[in-house]
Parts: structure tokens; C-alpha cells; sequence
């Protein structure tokens, strides 16, 4: 391989001062790693927030809104078409229940981008045990579908949470309800639907998702068990809950539901507004830590180089007095630059990744709020290892392109003749 | 005029700082293939500028300076860089070699830059340099651990790297005693006997100058005697 002569007495001067060498690689080094060791958490933990979210909420969730009262639905009950104009309109009331719930399963089934769809009845309730009463939601569901789509299984603290197709009245409560009522399995519960009708039921299971407020209030019965809580008939269904094969498609898929069904399709990224904020504002905070500690970097090859230049001053006169031109001394400088900065950008991935490899094996115990987390949350993610080889790269030659420039205009006149 | 091997007509050079003052006044001179010609003059008579004009390194000047029949005046920096790497050799009154590179390497280095030979035959050429100036046994030490005698020797046989036309000296020998003084004559004279190699040098050293083949003298940024 032929090495240019630029790049010859690049390496040569890099060599021949290894220490200054060494501390501004190092300066690149723990900007990288940082940047690496930062993004692979801050990714993890995103991602662990996200799939969490999941746990409670599916990608779509298909249910009837109140509306307001439009012409269109004037038309189309007088079925003409003549213009009419709605003074005051008011909210309709309607059921809570959709219609022919069944008949949108099947439409919805029907659509290759969709994984699951389950139904479910939603019932607000109280519930009473000796004289305490807490309200509550039971929601009535499918409970094979609904393992399979938020791993129930996952959540379980005892019981068997199949036993809601075999027990008659079996509801599998959260840890919160049973906490506050000192409830254990095979216990009996009041469940008071509202609607009149009160049910006593058997807690078969009891489950924690690590989220409080589920825990306290929302227990799980067969979809039948719920309907009859309300009172109402087997044809009842309150929200139709999809997962997607893709979840980042929710958005296009919702609004495809909505025009089909005429209900409201709720997108995972609607109901968690929050969550995403919370990404924004943890990306912008990270970005800026991680910005002030390249730019430290880039200001210590700067330094360096400014310095280096200023040593061999004489040198760069002689470069030029036999002929190098002022390109060819910036490329000497510039290059220095560049293996400062990949040099550290390489020691610096390997340096990052094994900090979060480290991390990612540091038990943090499963006591936590969010109930499963047992390590930190890390992702070895590779777009991150590219962008930071891209980003310590960039940083080294915008520092060190200014000295290179200033050698470049050095006078060999001046510094010959001093 | 094809032996002609520097050209330098109505040269004018001024200093701004601190006041403008003329160094070069109307300087006409033509130096013939394989002379070896001496400068000489009181100090601050300008010779020494006039050396770093002719070199094409000052390019601050008024007049036309033609190197082997080509005209340098008015051409760009990269341009003047390319002429000098191939057809002028500096030896300076101090050393100037890169510290951090062994002697060999130095004297490779402007070889390296105009990309002529390999880099093997390069090296070759380079120790035959170094072996004819008697500095062959520090080919691979770097530039500081020789003597100054030493340092000047490796200095010469990296200008010489390229086989340029013309060799420039400012001062070759104001740092060295009578032994190397008489040393790097004796190469000097030999370059331009042998090998047809012009050489121009700015020397305080009568001796010096006396045993050259031309002695042009300045005083007040004027030529007063042509040698000739």
C-alpha cells in the first residue's frame, strides 16, 4: 500500500508525541462513549416505557364516542338530500355498547395488518367486601386473547388466571383491590354493576401490573360475567382492542377503522401523549449533555493542534520552502485531526458499548414501580455506533480544520529569516 | 539563452514596517548553467532578500524572475511550491531538519513530494546522498543527535534529493568552522563542476566567495559589480 507523504508525516508527528496524542484521543473517547453509553439507555428505556404502555393498552382500541348532532345524520334518517341547516345541535345519547360488534370483528379481521382483535365490556362498578367499598372497573374479556395480546400471564401473583372460563362469577383482581380489602384467592367479592343488578363473585387470581392505579381499580371477569353485571345481553361490547403487526403503523390503520366503523379508533400514540413528551424532553436533555462533551473534545484538538502548529512553525516553513504547498500542509494537519478523532471514536465505541453491556447486567431488583424491571433497560442499537463514529469524526475535523487553515497561510520567508 | 538558468530583470522590493523603505532597487542579474556564484555585501544591503525573491518563496516584489526559461513571476503559491520542490534546492545557515524524522527520511521527504521515484528507489537515492557527503552511518538517527557539521551535510543532500537546477544557499556555512566550511565548499564546487548544478549563495565568508566562480557584489539594494 502506498502511503501519501501528507499522511506519512502526519502520523509522524502524531507519533513522535504520543501523550499529547493519547489526552486528546481520550477527549474523543469519553465524548463518544458517552454519546454511546447514553443513547443505548436512553433507547432502552424508551423502549421498555413503550412496550410497558403495551401492557395496558393495545395498539388501536375501537369504541363509541358521544357525538354531536350533524345534518348528515338528518339525511340520512329522512333519507333526502336537501340542504338543512341545525341550530344548537346537542349531544345524542347513545349506548355505550357498539352495534353488530361481531360483524366489525370480522371486517376488522380482514385487514392483513392486524395481529389480534378481542373484545371487551367495560363495566364501572363497586366493589364491597365486609363494609369497605371501593370503586372500580371490571372489564369483561376473552381471557386466552387477552393473555396472549398484554401477557396477563406475565402478571400473575397467584391464582390461574384460565379459571375465568371455568369458575362461574370468577373475577382475578389487581393487587391494590385486594390489599384493600384483604381479599385472597377463593375469597368472595360484591360487585355492584350500577344498573341494579349486584353479583357476588369468587376471586380466582390476583395479578399486579406495576401500575398503581390499575392495580387498584381494574379486575378482570369472563365477557359474559361482565355483561350481566350490566345488565345487558350477549351481543354487548363496549370497546374492540386491536394489536398490529407493526405497532408503529397504529396511526394509518386507526384512521382506516374510523371510516369503516364510523366509532372512535383510539392509536396507542394518542393514549400515551404523555410518554411521548416524556421521550422529546429526555432526547432534547440527553443531545445537549452529550453536545457540550464533544464540543469539549473539539475545543482540546483545537488547543492541541494550535499548540503543535505553534511548536513547528519553523518546520512548516521548511515543508513549504521545498515545496509542499499550502494545501499539503493543511492535509497534514487535518489528518492529525481525523486520527485523533477515529482513533477515539473507535476506542471510544468499544468503550461505550462495554459500559452499557455492564449496566445492562446490573440488577436493579424487581420491586420497583413498573413491577418487571429486573436490569436496566439498555438497547445495543447500531444506527447509535454508526452516528457516533460519524459525529467524533465530524467534531475532529471542524476543530482541527482552523489550524490546519492558519498552518496553511504560515509566510516561510518570515519564520526562515525570524 | 538556453543556458540561462536564472533571469531576474528590474527587481524592486520595498519594507512597509515601520516606514516604507526600497531594499531592491532596480535589479537586473542572469546566472549561467553550472556557474557557482557568490552574493556578497555588507549586512542589510539586501542580498539576503534578494536571495529569498529569487527563490520565488517572497512573492512581493516588482520585476520578472524566470527559473530554467520559464517565467515565476505572477504564478500561484501552489504553482511556486510545485517549482521549488523540483527545480530549487535550499541549504539555509541553520539546519531547518525535521526533528522527529530519522536523517534518511528528511533527506526523502522533498522526493516523497514530487512523487518521481518509488519509495524504494528513492531510499536509495537518498543513502547514495547521504554516503557522498560522508553522513552515511547517521542515515537513521533523527536530525538532533548529530553534530552541527553533521546536520548541515544531511540538510545539503535533501536539497540536492531531486537533482534541482538550482542550488540556493543563504549563509550555508555561517554556523560551521573552517573544517565543514572547507567540506561543504568542496561539495558545492563539485555540484557545479560534475554534476553542471547551479549554485547561488549568499555568503559573508570573503574566502568563501573568493574561491567561487563569481562574486556579485551589493550595497544599498544595489548591484555594484556584476564579477564579470
Amino acid at each position: 500500500m502506498k502511503i501519501s507523504v501528507n499522511t506519512e508525516i502526519a502520523i509522524t508527528y502524531l507519533t513522535s508525541r504520543k501523550k499529547q496524542t493519547f489526552v486528546a484521543s481520550m477527549g474523543v473517547m469519553f465524548g463518544i462513549s458517552m454519546f454511546i453509553f447514553m443513547q443505548s439507555l436512553m433507547k432502552g428505556t424508551n423502549d421498555y416505557f413503550e412496550k410497558s404502555s403495551f401492557n395496558s393498552t393495545p395498539h388501536i382500541r375501537l369504541y363509541s364516542e358521544n357525538k354531536v348532532a350533524d345534518t348528515h345524520m338528518l339525511n340520512s334518517f329522512l333519507k333526502d338530500s336537501s340542504t338543512k341547516i341545525l341550530t344548537n345541535p346537542k349531544q345524542l345519547t347513545q349506548s355505550q355498547g357498539l352495534t353488530d360488534p361481531y360483524g366489525i370483528i370480522r371486517l376488522i379481521n380482514r385487514d392483513p395488518r392486524v395481529l389480534y382483535v378481542t373484545p371487551q365490556v367495560t363495566a364501572n362498578v363497586i366493589y364491597t367486601s365486609g363494609s369497605v367499598q371501593i370503586t372500580g372497573t371490571v372489564a369483561g374479556v376473552n381471557i386466552v386473547q387477552e393473555d396472549k395480546m398484554f401477557d396477563v400471564q406475565g402478571n400473575m401473583i397467584s391464582g390461574d388466571l384460565h379459571d375465568l372460563d371455568r369458575v362461574n362469577n370468577g373475577l382475578l383482581i389487581g393487587k391494590g383491590i385486594a390489599d384493600k380489602l384483604s381479599l385472597h384467592v377463593g375469597d368472595n367479592i360484591t360487585v355492584n354493576g350500577g344498573s341494579g343488578s349486584t353479583q357476588i363473585m369468587r376471586v380466582i387470581g390476583i395479578y399486579a401490573s406495576g401500575v398503581k392505579q390499575v392495580d387498584e381499580t381494574k379486575s378482570y371477569a369472563n365477557i359474559v360475567q361482565a355483561q350481566n353485571i350490566m345488565g345487558k345481553d350477549r351481543s354487548y361490547v363496549t370497546d374492540i382492542k386491536i394489536n398490529l403487526k407493526d405497532y408503529m403503523a397504529a396511526d394509518v390503520v386507526a384512521r382506516k377503522l374510523e371510516m369503516l366503523t364510523g366509532y372512535k379508533a383510539e392509536d396507542w400514540v394518542a393514549a400515551n401523549e404523555q410518554l411521548k413528551t416524556a421521550f422529546k424532553i429526555r432526547a432534547i436533555i440527553l443531545n445537549s449533555v452529550i453536545g457540550v462533551i464533544l464540543l469539549v473534545a473539539g475545543f482540546g484538538i483545537y488547543n492541541i493542534l494550535n499548540m503543535t502548529i505553534y511548536e513547528k512553525m519553523k518546520e512548516i516553513a521548511i515543508l513549504k520552502a521545498i515545496g509542499f504547498s499550502g494545501g499539503s500542509v493543511t492535509s497534514i494537519f487535518l489528518q492529525q485531526a481525523i486520527y485523533i478523532g477515529l482513533t477515539g471514536g473507535i476506542i471510544g465505541i468499544i468503550f461505550g458499548f462495554l459500559m452499557s453491556f455492564g449496566l445492562s447486567h446490573v440488577y436493579i431488583g424487581s420491586n420497583t414501580p413498573m413491577g418487571t424491571l429486573k436490569y436496566f433497560p439498555m438497547s445495543f442499537y447500531l444506527p447509535h455506533y454508526i452516528e457516533a463514529i460519524i459525529f467524533g469524526v465530524l467534531t475532529t475535523v471542524a476543530a482541527g480544520y482552523f489550524p490546519a487553515r492558519k498552518a496553511a497561510k504560515v509566510d516561510p520567508v518570515n519564520i526562515i529569516r525570524g | 539563452m538556453a543556458d540561462i538558468a536564472l533571469h531576474a530583470s528590474g527587481i524592486n522590493k520595498y519594507f512597509h514596517d515601520p516606514v516604507t523603505q526600497q531594499i531592491l532597487k532596480n535589479i537586473t542579474m542572469d546566472v549561467t548553467k553550472g556557474e557557482f556564484v557568490s552574493i556578497v555585501g555588507k549586512s542589510g544591503c539586501g542580498k539576503s532578500t534578494l536571495l529569498y525573491v529569487l527563490s520565488t518563496m517572497d512573492t512581493d516584489y516588482e520585476g520578472e524572475i524566470g527559473i530554467n526559461g520559464e517565467i515565476a513571476t505572477g504564478k500561484s503559491l501552489n504553482k511556486l511550491a510545485a517549482i521549488r520542490n523540483e527545480s530549487i534546492g535550499f541549504v539555509f545557515q541553520f539546519h531547518y531538519l525535521l526533528p522527529d524524522f530519522s536523517c534518511l527520511k528528511n533527506v526523502m521527504i522533498p522526493g516523497l513530494r514530487l512523487g518521481k521515484y518509488s519509495h524504494k528507489e528513492l531510499e536509495e537515492r537518498a543513502y547514495e546522498k547521504l554516503k557522498m557527503f560522508g553522513v552515511a552511518e547517521q542515515a537513521l538517527k533523527t536530525a538532533n543527535k548529530l553534530s552541527g557539521g553533521q546536520q548541515q551535510r544531511v540538510a545539503i543532500a535533501r536539497a540536492l534529493i531531486n537533482d534541482p537546477a538550482i542550488i540556493m544557499g543563504d549563509e550555508p556555512t555561517g554556523n560551521l568552522d573552517s573544517k565543514n566550511t572547507g567540506i561543504v565548499f568542496d561539495l558545492f564546487q563539485k555540484l557545479s563542476k560534475e554534476f553542471g548544478q547551479t549554485i547561488i549563495t549568499v555568503t559573508h565568508d570573503e574566502d568563501f566567495a573568493k574561491r567561487s566562480d563569481r562574486i556579485i557584489e551589493m550595497a544599498d539594494g544595489q548591484i555594484t559589480d556584476h564579477g564579470r
